[in-house]
């Protein structure tokens, strides 16, 4: 099948019947035309600061299917680059982290300063005689940047709109991952290495997943037996569920999604991570201030999410960014990042590093669990029969409410309350809503519809 | 062809002999196996860079001093 650059949102995202297309999850023609449509135009998460602290560090990316190189050139500003030689393309960082003066690339010996600029050409005044213009071969760099927060972003399209912008509102809920547990501003930092893993399925798979799919908490019934939470129950602490209203909410013209709890007015906050009373007692401290610092909005706790189209936020139990790379339509490759208040003590950041890597990643027993539902469902979805068949998305369907409001509070976003229906795809449909309307528009005037809705009011 | 020279050994100080018969020392050496910032002691096809820092090419180092 042949979806072409229409049709996406008429026949293969079906918003109003809340279906979807097989197609659009192991056709390699729409997977090619994602590479150009969505990877090269969206903002991609790239890395962390605090991966680069020093002048001429470096951490190799990438960004879609590509390679990219975050470092910090000798005056201490960040960027990123290709990972590719302007010469012949060969990489010229193959380490995955580490600190140079120069990026050498190994087949011809072009070699580029951590300011992109061509400084070394092999001969060049005796095969070049000093006619090339290095000024015109450096490497390539991603017209847009942005730094939030101690996280770095970048987009290849120099017509996006800036970082925050392409936020909007949803900026509130990445703060719940990005801000100190005590509601400091920023203040986190990347705890240990990056874990990097193949899953054979399409990158949608979990990307959809992370935007709140509540619904297939039946596949973690195992874990939540067996009792990897931090109390020693469950695989979270969740007793928030029993006081708190739960809601997914999403960004219908940004298309980023999550799910938060919503707490009452003047409830103290149960009891956490009870296994170690060190890391209890450190919570609770943080939660005391959070309360302080937030005020009306500590009421927000954060639940899974997505930033559209590839970055997957996880703000509190554990608290991670993963970033669900493509790599051809049958296959992802997660990396997924830590995330540690910078000023904990050190037995905290020792405890959730345990639990962590217990949760999360290619050895965390809930992964594990996601990770056998999206190889099968995406292997049994390959078939030419298969594919003849769409998906459901139907659930809550028509149960949204625009301007939701909970014991004085207003939730930014489209919301849908499932304290009592205890589930919904309403963020999974926003998720392939923004997703369609990235595969036809032919640039950012159609896909900022909010700057046409704010100069016509 | 003189024996290929295990740039990655040179440190600061060190002193090269460069193919056009130019000398320099070492100034730093980033280890890439490629390449070597170096001043130039001497330069008999260009003298005016003497004393000027370059990159210079591993394969245009013919000698150690």
């Amino acid at each position: 099948m042949t979806a072409g650059k229409h049709g996406y949102r008429t026949g293969l995202v079906d918003m109003k019947a809340g279906q979807i297309s097989r197609e659009i999850f192991v056709n390699e023609e729409i997977y090619r035309e994602e590479l150009e449509r969505l990877f090269a135009r969206a903002w991609l998460f790239v890395g962390h600061e605090s991966q680069i602290p020093k002048p001429g560090d470096f951490f190799v990316s990438g960004m879609g299917e590509e390679s990219v190189i975050l470092c910090r050139d000798r005056a201490g500003k960040v960027h990123v680059f290709l990972n590719s030689c302007r010469h012949r393309g060969m990489k010229v960082c193959r380490y995955d982290e580490g600190s140079t003066p120069v990026f050498t690339c190994p087949y011809h010996g072009w070699s580029y300063g951590t300011d992109g600029k061509l400084v070394g050409v092999p001969y060049f005044r005796e095969a070049y005689h000093e006619k090339l213009d290095k000024s015109q071969w450096g490497l390539v760099e991603v017209p847009q940047l942005c730094l939030y927060k101690g996280t770095v972003w970048a987009s290849w399209d120099p017509s996006a709109p800036p970082f925050l912008e392409y936020l909007g509102d949803f900026v509130r809920y990445l703060d719940l991952t990005l801000d100190g547990w005590d509601g400091s501003e920023g203040g986190t930092e990347i705890l240990g290495g990056i874990q990097k893993w193949l899953i054979p399925c399409n990158w949608k798979f979990p990307a959809e997943n992370f935007c709140g799919d509540s619904y297939h908490n039946i596949s973690h019934r195992s874990v939540d037996l067996v009792g990897i939470g931090p109390s020693g129950s469950g695989r979270r602490d969740l007793q928030e569920r029993l006081m708190a209203r739960r809601l997914h909410v999403a960004f219908y013209d940004r298309g980023h999604q999550t799910g938060v709890y919503l707490f009452p007015n003047d409830q103290p906050m149960p009891p956490s991570y009870q296994h170690s009373p060190v890391v209890s007692e450190y919570f609770a401290h943080c939660e005391e201030e959070r309360r302080k610092k937030r005020g009306e909005w500590a009421r927000v706790i954060g639940s899974p999410g997505e930033i559209f189209p590839n970055t997957a936020l996880h703000p509190r139990q554990p608290r991670t960014i993963a970033v669900w790379h493509p790599r051809g339509p049958h296959q992802t490759e997660v990396w997924r990042w830590y995330m540690v208040d910078s000023a904990a003590p050190p037995e905290v950041k020792d405890f959730l590093r345990d639990y962590y890597i217990r949760y999360s990643g290619p050895a965390g027993m809930t992964e594990q669990d996601d990770m056998e539902n999206w190889n099968y469902a995406h292997a049994a979805s390959r078939g030419t029969i298969a594919r003849r068949h769409p998906y459901s998305y139907e659930q809550g369907l028509g149960f949204e409410t625009e301007r939701y409001e909970w014991q004085g509070l207003h939730i930014p976003g489209t919301v849908m309350d499932i304290t009592e229906a205890k589930s919904s795809e309403h963020n999974l449909r926003n998720l392939y809503r923004r997703w369609a309307e990235f595969m036809e528009a032919e640039s950012w005037d159609d896909l900022a519809t909010w700057r046409v809705a704010r100069a016509a009011e | 062809m003189s024996e290929p020279i295990n740039i990655r050994l040179l440190g600061p100080g060190a002193r090269i002999v460069l193919d056009d018969g130019a000398i320099a020392e070492i100034v730093s050496n980033p280890l890439d196996g490629v390449w070597v910032f170096a001043r130039y002691l001497s330069s008999p096809a260009d003298p005016a860079r003497v004393g000027s820092e370059e990159m210079i090419f591993a394969q245009d180092i013919i000698e150690i001093q």
